[in-house]
């Protein structure tokens, strides 16, 4: 038998993780053992900044990160926001080894429920894991407003805390937070947007 | 340009909303509320064991309304609960009827557990024959599903790719596992809840226990069936008492029908049973014997 439209998705499936793959990040915080997984994200100030890393705050716990790319190149990384509450951080590069390349942030439509999710982690030895899931739930307790977190129906392992998660086209929608009652949680994208541009904001004098 | 597998994402997606459309949270118990499905116009099916009361039930609609609604029947057995919603309009489930679900066929499970529709995806691990439930309920296919099970899971329905219903999901009749209860018996069970209430169901008034016949014994009697039912207990002034099963017989068959499972007896005791003498082959005292057995109707919460 053929199967074109399997085999199509699977390919599509490969293709789409290893863009995914390469836009992630492997963190460790210094001095600790425990590493999760970041996400290179556009710092916004032209072509040649380097990008931020996005994980979450209990992945990035001190000062400093040794940040590993999916290319294998290390570096080190300086936290420049982190928020408990949103379980976020941001962390500057101190140089960008690797090819180029930052998460590519979907900004509409809003997420629809039974859509396909894939988040990469590096859970155990592992390096750069893919998942495949569905959204479970989405929309605000109130209309039109970003809700706090995106549940999935999804298996995350610990490894993917910090990391993507990305729709169909590839496109990020969440950093993979913390399972739940056997539910993925994702903080979304667009409160990483927001809580950047406050975190980023100059403080008041 | 789309790709495969975004347009399967749209799929499943679409398929979800179209689904959800029919797709009630039921408020029957304390905490979360349960999932339910509008099956026919203003007739809400959901999971008996999510439905904790009778009175005072409330379900939150798909435009996120609220509406009263009343219990009409239970079934236990099926775990299967069926109310009355008057007066809305809500999308009722596009049923599959035309063909059963396949091992490996996609399959979303929908569920409302409060105001927000869930979705959760899998493929259906196995299709088995009918079935009987621990506590009786005739099933027709057995549909165990490689599905997580989450708040809201039972009662919900699990939809084809297309949005269409293949029954109503359950956690509570396999132990735990995911198991759906087929379009079939939920059309059957919805029927005749409609029109009674309840499930009408024959019952002996009998405790059975498998026993094996020892060998001497099933030689001499030229028994093909080696297992049988001790009579355990008899309820006294039941069916089987008023009919002369004493304790200690041996029960082989059933109007013809070996029994070796105290579930062979539930399978001859359904509503058509009711007030019809049927054949028990026992063994008493070292001889068979066949006792005339009329069943009586079975009341609430006995088995058989």
């Amino acid at each position: 038998m053929t199967a074109p439209m399997t085999t199509g998705l699977t390919q599509q499936l490969a293709a789409a993780v290893d863009a995914l793959r390469r836009v992630t990040v492997r963190v460790q915080a210094s001095g600790t053992a425990a590493s999760g997984a970041g996400v290179l994200w556009d710092a916004g100030g032209g072509d040649d900044s380097r990008p931020l890393v996005i994980t979450n705050a209990h992945v990035a716990t001190r000062a400093q990160a040794t940040i590993q790319f999916d290319d294998g190149a290390v570096t080190q990384a300086r936290v420049v926001a982190r928020d408990r509450r949103r379980d976020l951080a941001a962390l500057e590069l101190e140089a960008r080894t690797a090819g180029g390349g930052v998460a590519q942030v979907r900004g509409a439509p809003p997420l629809q429920i039974g859509e396909l999710v894939i988040a990469i982690g590096h859970p155990g030895e592992l390096t750069g894991a893919a998942t495949l899931g569905i959204v479970h739930t989405a929309g605000g307790e109130r209309a039109g407003r970003t809700p706090p977190w995106i549940r999935a129906d999804l298996r995350l392992a610990p490894g993917f805390s910090g990391g993507p998660l990305a729709d169909a086209g590839g496109r990020l929608i969440g950093i993979n937070t913390l399972m739940q009652g056997g539910l993925a949680l994702a903080v979304p994208a667009a409160l990483v947007q927001s809580w950047l541009q406050r975190a980023q904001a100059p403080a008041a004098p | 340009m789309t790709t495969l597998l975004e347009s399967l994402s749209n799929e499943l997606a679409t398929a979800v909303e179209a689904g959800g459309r029919a797709v009630v949270a039921i408020h029957a118990r304390r905490r979360i509320p349960a999932s339910g499905v509008h099956w026919r116009q203003g007739v809400i099916v959901a999971t008996n064991h999510t439905i904790n009361r009778d009175e005072n039930i409330t379900v939150t609609l798909p435009d996120g309304t609220t509406a009263p609604a009343t219990l009409a029947g239970r079934d236990p057995s099926t775990d299967l609960a069926v109310l009355r919603l008057a007066g809305q309009s809500v999308a009722t489930a596009h049923l599959r009827l035309d063909s059963s679900p396949s091992v490996g066929e996609f399959v979303i499970a929908l569920g409302r557990p409060g105001p927000r529709l869930t979705a959760s995806w899998g493929v259906v691990s196995s299709v088995a024959g009918a079935w009987r439930t621990w506590r009786g309920g005739a099933i027709d296919s057995l549909l165990r599903l490689d599905v997580s099970i989450y708040d809201g899971f039972s009662g919900g329905p699990l939809i084809d790719a297309t949005g269409r219903v293949l029954g109503i999901n359950s956690s509570g009749l396999a132990r735990g596992t995911a198991v759906a209860i087929p379009v079939a018996t939920v059309e059957r069970t919805v029927g005749e809840l409609l029109e009674r209430g309840t499930i009408r169901r024959a019952y002996l008034g009998i405790g059975t226990q498998p026993v094996r016949v020892p060998q001497s014994l099933a030689r001499r009697l030229e028994l093909k069936n080696t297992v049988g039912l001790l009579i355990a207990s008899v309820e006294s002034g039941g069916p089987a008492d008023r009919d002369g099963v004493l304790l200690g017989d041996v029960l082989l068959a059933l109007d013809g029908a070996d029994v070796s499972d105290p579930t062979d007896v539930l399978a001859q005791l359904g509503g058509d049973r009711v007030g019809r003498p049927i054949a028990a082959l026992v063994i008493r005292g070292g001889q068979l014997q066949t006792l005339q057995v009329t069943p009586g109707e079975r009341p609430e919460r006995r088995a058989a």
